[in-house]
């Protein structure tokens, strides 16, 4: 059986509930987890950003808790050391189901399906001097063994600058 | 998904960032216990995926913003709500929803679950109703110890089978079965009442004691998760202990059992895995906390003129953690335990054991005897330690050669590695003797030619 879980609207302590906002970049969080504003991307001459982005919201069927708790422990690890490392700018979870917006006409519709391979579970920005450090970063990533594939993508900022040359 | 500020989470950058061993699995237990509560015991399945789903919620959150401040209180939260939602979606939930609801409104309000005792006798209700569900005597034996481990214990299939030696597919149609059984049989979840309950509460103390000693057994599976089956059904006989359904002499009497021999585990073996025996065992390692708890429960359990079983063998065990080496034993006493617990049991296994105490008491040949004359023999005819105990009397009684043609047949009837390395020393030992006696008996030999 296929579970779907949607999002509660309310929930009266500070429990997390399947649903309500999140915002990725858009909005400026206060939170004590970012050492580093993603601003600072731009900041350092020989580091670029690098965008990890962890796919797979559908983990490895029948994984025990033990297992589970070993991951949760091991990123928790992970991410503590890059954030101490001053490696990851920011990271975040994205709740399993929002909306897509598409085409001229603003068509809003369900999505992504609640359990997928494709489906964005979270993201780290990373400050990484190359791609392959970036990528050695992200084979690092616990979730690796237990279905979740991790997208690395360089923030690009060679438009912005080659446009100013250009003017 | 929540904002961090108000989370209460604590910053990865702070100081805990482990979680408790066992957490999740505990965790699981406790919550599908609950949400079984809810959905009804038919669909028993559809809690353990939400249960699953709430792990793996917290997998996906904690790593960035660190473990919450009372974890247990947050699974609870999240899995009440997913709960909730899949209710809402369900129109098999329909008829009963605005009931469900209000009875899950009520999990916990303003306080977090922990602060709150109704919400904690919930759970130890909710445990022991599927713990009887589970024990039901219209289940089969290996239903109930499967059953058990997953829902109550939360491992997954692929580690029971682990410590069953059986594959994850025979475990999994098992579970399935179960399953399905308790819904075709409408087992009901509920704690017994009147007479029923003493007989049912039988059930479910043998059912632990089948899981501990599938844990004990120095023959199965990998190590770690058969520590962990011990250590479960301790926590579970604990729980059923301080429930007033429960708290009767006998389950304090399995209780110091387990906890007598558990506090021997970590010594059977050395570092290499080798089997250590009684005598070879580092008693300065017992986990000497765990026997006073052990002890502790001997004590409650001798309240009322109750003896079962359970009693003789907690003495037994009491017996050896008592002994402050292995030559100050009282093995006096410890036979006469073994005497009144074949009137309970009459396994030839049970009397294989007293054979080894009639051999600390009267000689290796008393034991022989011993074994010799147990009832039912032909039933430990491929028992490997049967051999494993006749070839060790022998030795002591210096028929090497015996010894040994027991040994080698032992060697035979066991797979398990450790095993048969402690075999193969045993029998390395008598053939050693036999060399050095040849070889001592030598110069005899000659003089008595010389004579």
């Amino acid at each position: 059986m296929r579970l779907v879980f949607g999002r509660v609207t309310q929930t009266r302590n500070s429990c997390p509930k399947a649903g309500s906002s999140f915002v990725v970049l858009l909005k400026q969080r206060k939170s004590s987890t970012f050492k580093h504003q993603p601003k600072n991307i731009m900041s350092t001459q020989n580091e670029n950003g690098y965008m990890l982005l962890f796919r797979g919201t559908d983990l490895r069927k029948g994984l025990s808790a033990e297992e589970l708790q070993k991951v949760t422990d091991d990123w928790m690890a992970w991410f503590k050391r890059l954030t101490e490392q001053g490696k990851a700018l920011a990271g975040q979870p994205l709740e399993r189901e929002g909306k897509i917006v598409s085409g001229k006409d603003r068509i809003v519709s369900d999505g992504p399906f609640a359990e997928s391979k494709e489906s964005i579970a979270g993201y780290i920005l990373l400050q990484a001097a190359t791609l392959d450090e970036a990528v050695k970063i992200a084979k690092e990533c616990p979730g690796l063994d237990y279905g979740i594939s991790v997208e690395v993508r360089l923030v690009d900022q060679q438009i912005g600058r080659g446009f100013a040359v250009s003017v | 998904m929540k904002k961090p500020q108000d989370t209460g989470h604590s910053p990865p950058s702070g100081e805990i960032s482990q979680l408790t061993e066992h957490l999740f699995r505990q965790e699981a237990g406790k919550l599908v216990s609950v949400l079984t509560g809810i959905f009804g015991i038919d669909r028993l399945q559809l809690a353990e995926d939400v249960v699953q789903e709430a792990l793996i919620r917290a997998l996906q959150t904690w790593p960035y913003y660190g473990i919450p401040n009372n974890p247990a209180a947050w699974l609870t939260q999240t899995a009440k709500n997913l709960a909730l939602d899949l209710i809402r979606r369900e129109k098999l939930f329909r008829d009963k929803q605005p009931e469900i609801v209000a009875t899950t409104e009520q999990w916990s309000v303003d306080s977090s679950p922990d602060d709150s005792p109704l919400f904690d006798t919930e759970i130890k209700d909710g445990h022991l109703r599927l713990m009887f569900a589970c024990c039901h005597p219209l289940m089969v034996e290996e239903e109930q110890t499967v059953l058990a481990l997953k829902t109550l214990c939360g491992f997954s299939a692929a580690e029971i089978a682990k410590a069953f030696l059986a594959t994850e597919a025979a475990i999994a149609k098992r579970l399935t079965r179960a399953r399905q059984k308790i819904r075709e049989l409408r087992i009901p979840f509920e704690i017994p009442s009147g007479e029923e309950l003493a007989i049912r509460l039988d059930g479910v103390l043998q059912t632990l004691y089948l899981l501990f000693n599938e844990g004990y057994k120095a023959s199965s599976g990998a190590s770690l998760v058969r520590e962990e089956l011990c250590h479960e059904a301790i926590r579970l006989a604990l729980l059923l202990a301080e429930h007033p359904a429960g708290n009767r002499p006998r389950i304090h009497a399995l209780i110091a059992l387990m906890l007598l021999n558990t506090a021997r585990f970590p010594t059977r073996t050395d570092t290499d895995g080798n089997i250590l025996r009684l005598k070879e065992q580092d008693r300065s390692r017992w986990d000497r906390a765990m026997i006073a708890r052990g002890m502790f429960h001997l004590l409650q359990s001798a309240e009322g003129d109750e003896v079962s079983d359970y009693h003789l063998q907690a003495g037994i065990a009491a017996c050896h953690c008592a002994a402050k080496d292995y030559e100050s034993t009282d093995w006096p006493q410890i036979l006469s335990l073994y005497n009144r617990l074949v009137e309970f049991d009459d396994s030839p296994v049970v009397a294989l054991n007293r054979a080894v105490a009639v051999a600390n008491v009267d000689g290796p040949t008393a034991g022989i005897d011993a074994v010799k004359a147990i009832r039912n023999r032909a039933k430990l005819s491929s028992y490997y330690l049967l051999y494993a105990v006749l070839g060790e009397l022998e030795a002591q009684l210096d028929h090497l050669q015996t010894a040994a043609d027991h040994f080698r047949i032992s060697l035979k009837l066991t797979e398990i590695k450790s095993e048969k390395m402690f075999l193969s020393k045993r029998l390395q030992a008598c053939e050693e003797r036999t060399a050095k006696g040849t070889l001592n008996s030598k110069p005899r030999i000659d003089a008595n030619r010389r004579e």
